[in-house]
């Protein structure tokens, strides 16, 4: 079931009435009440893989109360490498299988003894890699003994397979969120209203913002040989905030609705694209996935302890694996590596936590120097998105040529109609409103609270009616299918 | 949670009364649209009871540029209309005649132009626009037009949703109505057009082409001539002048005549077949294989007008 789709909309109040009117005095039928909603809110897409989701599930609860019950270390490592190959061999066998075989094939190939092997016609799961890194945290934060097991069924059901971030994140760990699963609900009309101002917000990112973006992305990316420098430029920017617009909608929508429950997800987007560098990008930018693989991979990997060696390499180790996480296709891979040799400089060099507050704080404008840092990081961001957007590796090479040909400064003609200027109008009126929105939760958290209520609300209504116009180009999350 | 509520109900009020003015404003400024093929004129016909035809012409792209309701009229001193819908097949133009009955005086005649695509279906709901500012609660048109490719559940029911995303860069819904003039005359609309090369490209991919006859389309026709009958409508089956080419390329085409002659048999029915007729033999008064231009339609209307004069009696036509 999408955000963005009369499903969801119908779907969501019926939840919400039976949340709160029926089931309300009763925290075992909540979270009862949250598993079925969550398992049609995935069934929706395709029932088979509920059966996954399922078993992950049952293997991570059994795996979790037989940790607490071990000692010995050996066991106990057992029982922690179990889960991690359960959850990363469904991971590995349906998003990178073919990947790996045509490589193999490829390298065979290669060297001279090619080999006749067919793919299998897989389906991804959508929401694989989220509830995947998702369960993983419990087992291992129950290994690290940071967690204790839980011995509710229900409440581990629930917190794996949660329908607001099920699919898309934010990646929750089981520290901050299964511990809401054990305690009583009660409605917070402060946090409700909150949620669907982020929800509203979160829509507008997505439909507005996103898929208008995509529209002019996705032509300029298919045909990019017949576009000028200028038009590429200006292509791989459009694909900036639709990324951009796309994910973080998704996280305002999933935290929102979250809210509407009661419950409190970790904000996902910071504001990326105001990062002075691009330590303070990785920072914002999907944080739940950043902290994911910093708490659970570099760390463990040694972090930025050791030799300047072992420092370059795991900083190379986590981009790569977060590449990869992204999808199998070696363009991630190289997007990945981009933006460790982007961070690379500023690591070594002990800047990388130079801009660890919001940008311009208390303040209207930044300044020059804050400026120019916020477009040179910008700069770098849309350079590795090219790889990220690019069908291969070929493709992003002969885009990035084409940009830095003698059309580079020539006026990008992209569109025939008069849309591409209301999309660059919209985009200039999003960026404003981020700006003067950076040191919240989400944009719009603050804006017109102070005002009169027949403003404020003309104020909602013509995001509506906004997201409404300019809706109905694309409706897909482009995340669904990492 | 009473306060949110509360709140919540009075928006959702607020965004549904915006949503219906927003609809009835947009439908109303589609309504008043005349482009090409003017399909909205007819519907609008329809639906303003503007209609009042001794003789209604139905079928499809066919009807619709093949037979002039003026040259019908002059020569049988008749109204005349022409409901013919582009591009669609006797599933829908049975849609149109459902809604022209109930909406206007029924005619006394029905010159039903049939062809081989007639029982065909197609799974698209070609030219959709002009359903959208008739379909809201329109329990005929969602039950004629749900088993396309075209509208949602939500589209017939829930007000503005069948706009969602149809209105970027057509900004003319808030535009001032335009002074255009009407693209059809009482339905029909003679082509000036020259012949292209749509058959040659079609015989280029094909050798030549099967139809796939739908058997509830056809159960269809069966109940549309029954209704007729109690009604005391006259229907007359025509078939329209093909390019010869055109009709050699069709392989079941006699199978499909053979069905016609058997419901003209059936219900006793004049069928007028111009298949064999001279105009199937000259190129140059056609615009492609199974259409005829305005010139061809004109000569083949008069031709039409006169046969029928010919057999009329008391303004009864029959075999």
């Amino acid at each position: 079931m999408l955000f963005n789709s009369i499903d969801f909309a119908i779907f969501l109040p019926i939840i919400f009435i039976l949340y709160w009117f029926v089931t309300n005095n009763n925290l075992k039928s909540q979270n009862l009440l949250i598993v079925i909603s969550s398992y049609i809110f995935y069934g929706w897409w395709d029932w088979r893989f509920l059966s996954l989701i399922l078993f992950s599930t049952i293997v991570d609860y059994l795996i979790g109360i037989n940790l607490s019950k071990k000692e010995k270390k050996k066991k106990r490592k057992i029982l922690l490498w179990t889960s991690i190959l359960v959850n990363l061999g469904f991971l590995g066998f349906f998003k990178y299988y073919n990947f790996f075989l045509d490589n193999f094939i490829t390298a065979f190939s290669f060297f001279g003894t090619p080999i006749d092997v067919q793919g299998l016609n897989i389906i991804l799961p959508v929401g694989i890699s989220f509830y995947t890194f998702q369960t993983l945290s419990y087992t291992i934060d129950i290994y690290k003994r940071k967690l204790e097991p839980t011995k509710d069924f229900i409440a581990f059901t629930a917190f794996v397979s949660f329908f607001p971030q099920l699919v898309a994140g934010p990646i929750e760990r089981a520290t901050n969120l299964l511990p809401q699963f054990y305690k009583k609900r009660t409605f917070d009309y402060d946090k409700a209203v909150d949620g669907m101002r982020q929800i509203l917000w979160g829509l507008f990112k997505k439909i507005v913002i996103a898929d208008n973006c995509s529209q002019y992305a996705n032509i300029i990316f298919n045909n990019s040989s017949e576009y000028s420098g200028s038009t590429l430029v200006l292509g791989a920017v459009f694909f900036t905030f639709q990324i951009y617009g796309d994910f973080s909608g998704y996280s305002d929508i999933a935290i929102g609705t979250s809210r509407l429950f009661g419950f409190n997800l970790k904000q996902n987007f910071a504001f990326p694209y105001f990062s002075r560098d691009i330590a303070e990008f990785w920072r914002r930018w999907h944080i739940s996935l950043s902290t994911w693989f910093r708490d659970y991979l570099y760390i463990p990997l040694g972090g930025s302890r050791g030799g300047t060696w072992n420092k370059i390499r795991n900083v190379f180790i986590i981009f790569l694996v977060s590449g990869f996480w992204h999808g199998a296709n070696w363009t991630f891979i190289i997007w990945g590596a981009l933006n460790a040799l982007f961070f690379l400089p500023i690591f070594i060099t002990n800047n990388n936590r130079n801009n660890l507050d919001v940008v311009a704080k208390g303040k209207f404008l930044p300044t020059i120097k804050e400026f120019l840092l916020m477009l040179f990081t910008f700069g770098l961001t849309v350079f590795a998105w090219i790889f990220f957007r690019a069908d291969n590796i070929v493709h992003a090479i002969n885009y990035i040529s084409e940009i830095f040909s003698n059309t580079l400064f020539t006026y990008p003609k992209y569109d025939q109609d008069d849309s591409k200027r209301s999309i660059l109008i919209l985009l200039f009126i999003f960026i404003i409103i981020e700006w003067y929105g950076r040191e919240q939760q989400f944009a719009i958290a603050n804006l017109g609270l102070k005002w009169i209520w027949p403003i404020r609300l003309a104020m909602y209504f013509a995001i509506l009616f906004a997201i409404f116009w300019f809706g109905g180009q694309e409706q897909q999350f482009i995340y669904f299918q990492f | 949670m009473r306060r949110f509520v509360i709140k919540s109900l009075l928006i959702l009020s607020t965004v549904i009364l915006l949503m219906i003015i927003a609809d009835y404003y947009i439908s109303e400024k589609l309504k008043d649209t005349h482009n090409a093929p003017g399909e909205i004129e007819v519907w609008n016909d329809i639906y303003n009871k503007n209609i009042d035809a001794d003789i209604a012409i139905y079928g499809s792209s066919r009807a619709w540029v093949h037979i002039s309701p003026k040259i019908i009229e002059d020569s049988l001193n008749l109204k005349a209309y022409n409901f013919g819908i582009d591009g669609h097949n006797f599933w829908l133009q049975y849609l149109r005649n459902k809604e022209y009955l109930k909406y206007n005086k029924a005619p006394k005649v029905i010159i039903l132009s049939v062809d081989v695509f007639s029982f065909a279906k197609r799974k698209d709901l070609y030219e959709l626009n002009q359903f959208k500012p008739y379909m809201l609660w329109n329990g005929d048109i969602n039950k004629f037009t749900s088993s396309y490719d075209g509208f949602n559940f939500e589209d017939y029911y829930l007000p503005l949703i069948r706009y969602y995303g149809s209105m970027r860069g057509s900004g003319s819904v808030i535009k001032p109505s335009s002074n255009e003039s009407l693209y059809r005359n009482k339905g029909y609309k003679g082509m000036e057009r020259k012949w292209n090369n749509d058959l040659a490209k079609a015989k280029l991919e094909k050798k030549y082409f099967s139809i796939n006859i739908d058997s509830d389309t056809v159960s269809l026709f069966n109940q549309f001539l029954l209704e007729c009958k109690s009604n005391e409508i006259t229907v007359i089956l025509v078939y329209t002048p093909e390019y010869i080419d055109g009709q050699n390329f069709v392989k079941n085409r006699e199978k499909i005549i053979k069905i016609y002659n058997d419901f003209s048999n059936k219900y006793d029915l004049l069928f007028l077949d111009y298949s064999d007729d001279n105009l199937c033999m000259q190129k140059e008064y056609f615009y492609n294989a199974s259409h005829l231009n305005k010139k061809g339609s004109e000569i083949f209307t008069s031709k039409l007008a006169q046969d029928l004069k010919a057999r009329t009696h008391n303004n009864v036509y029959k075999k």
